[in-house]
């Protein structure tokens, strides 16, 4: 039996279902002989029980048909080229035709996309902070030299795309510094760019392998996550975001320079 | 799931996640605090999600999924309406969640049982939770999801949701102990001789 108090912390597994059947008996015996321990677990459950039985509300009555309106908008959207295909696509559907697809089957060990998707979702669910918040391309890139950073970093205007600058910092991707930054477009859609130095041969096998304008992309898909990444001499740079994968690509394709 | 043609991915979508709108709508409220709020929410909330509804595996919780996307979009929502870019670091946050843990040594009456009619006082309390706090309670109690549901809808370790639900269900005690005292509805409680 536990001779000492068990952390609340663990009083609270056992309110949950959440202990390995001996530990659960062993704390059993505790709470059967400590008032205070017992007392802590009654106050758990409490609370517990009080929230779990809380009314729900009814949603407003027109939320259904807003919602449903949405999805036809999203229908319709579906069937036509988004503005920033209109935009992008006709000089690319004649390269496109022309790039090498090469299609690959196997993920090797070192799994750059896999951390450039973590750093992406980690952004987007704001456990991911920003050092500095700016709209301006040229500052972060000034930003980026002050940090220390010993690459040349090069912040895209997105705006003709209809994505604005949010801001950047100096992060660590996989152990290796390099330049993050952020955008934010219609819809609350978000954008981000890492640069860091490597290669393209870092990459694990796998995805989609493009060419366009002299320039070799990679494209990978992570969790719903559409990865592009590109070299411009000896810096790697990745465009990460959530939004149609082709609508990444182009982005990519659009800013991607031959160095 | 594969890709869907668009009539067959409209069906599936109003059959799995539209019937989830009372759930979502709660929860919204709940993190917003206002019935506009939480409707514009929870309408950007299906519209993520019918837009990669390709990415959701069907036979998984669907709740779960709805409430990680909702969540993301409630926190990006909540930095555009702060012009803030910039978020606590984790250590500092929980220091700040310690403070608002404090109290709820409580005494030894009797508790009042909890039921229906306590869902204002029960509401109320919740609101004067930090919201990270508020969020565990509101996925694991009311919404019923696992810790490791939990913990990929807010985006952070399960230690991390652990020990926040925890603070949170503290605080709410002490919350609604006071409420309980005030009204009178503590009781001493009848020891054996």
């Amino acid at each position: 039996m536990t001779r000492h108090h068990p952390l609340g912390e663990e009083i609270q597994d056992f309110a949950d279902g959440r202990l390995t059947p001996a530990r659960r008996e062993d704390l059993e015996a505790h709470l059967a002989t400590c008032p205070q321990c017992a007392r802590e677990l009654e106050r758990l459950r409490w609370v517990k029980e009080g929230t779990a039985r809380l009314p729900m509300h009814e949603p407003p009555p027109d939320l259904p048909a807003r919602v449903a309106q949405a999805l036809d908008r999203e229908d319709r959207r579906g069937s036509h080229a988004s503005p920033l295909r209109r935009y992008l696509l006709p000089a690319a559907g004649v390269l496109a035709a022309a790039a090498a697809v090469v299609i690959l089957v196997s993920r090797g060990p070192r799994d750059l996309p896999s951390a450039v998707g973590r750093d992406f979702a980690a952004y987007n669910r704001a456990a991911l902070a920003l050092d500095t918040a700016s709209g301006d391309g040229p500052a972060l890139e000034r930003y980026f030299t002050r940090r220390g950073l010993a690459f040349r970093t090069r912040v895209f205007d997105l705006g003709m795309m209809g994505y604005g600058l949010v801001g950047a910092r100096v992060h660590q991707l996989d152990g290796r510094p390099s330049a993050l930054f952020a955008y934010r477009g219609g819809d609350d859609r978000t954008l981000v760019c890492l640069m860091f130095e490597g290669s393209l041969d870092e990459l694990p096998q796998g995805g989609e392998a493009r060419e366009h304008n002299g320039i070799e992309f990679r494209i990978f898909k992570e969790h719903g996550l559409t990865l592009v990444f590109w070299m411009e001499g000896s810096v790697v740079c990745a465009l990460v975001s959530d939004i149609p994968r082709e609508d990444v690509v182009q982005l990519a394709y659009a800013k991607a320079v031959k160095v | 799931m594969t890709a869907l043609d668009p009539e067959r991915k409209r069906a599936l979508f109003e059959a799995t996640a539209l019937p989830l709108t009372t759930a979502l709508y709660n929860t919204a409220l709940r993190l917003t605090g206002a019935s506009a709020d939480a409707s514009d929410l929870v309408q950007e909330t299906f519209l993520r999600a019918y837009r990669t509804f390709e990415n959701f595996s069907l036979g998984t919780n669907c709740k779960a999924w709805l409430l990680t996307i909702l969540y993301s979009v409630h926190i990006n929502q909540r930095k555009r309406a702060q012009h803030a870019a910039i978020s606590l670091p984790p250590e500092e946050l929980d220091a700040l969640l310690d403070q608002d843990a404090a109290g709820g040594a409580g005494g030894d009456e009797r508790l009042p049982e909890l039921d229906e009619r306590w869902g204002p006082e029960v509401d109320s309390a919740l609101k004067e939770l930090a919201e990270p706090l508020r969020a565990a309670i509101l996925l694991v109690d009311i919404e019923q999801l696992s810790y490791e549901e939990a913990a990929v809808a807010l985006g952070w370790p399960v230690g991390t949701l652990r020990s926040r639900l925890f603070r949170a269900r503290k605080r709410l005690f002490a919350t609604l102990e006071g409420y309980a005292r005030a009204t009178g509805y503590l009781r001493k409680a009848v020891r054996p001789e």
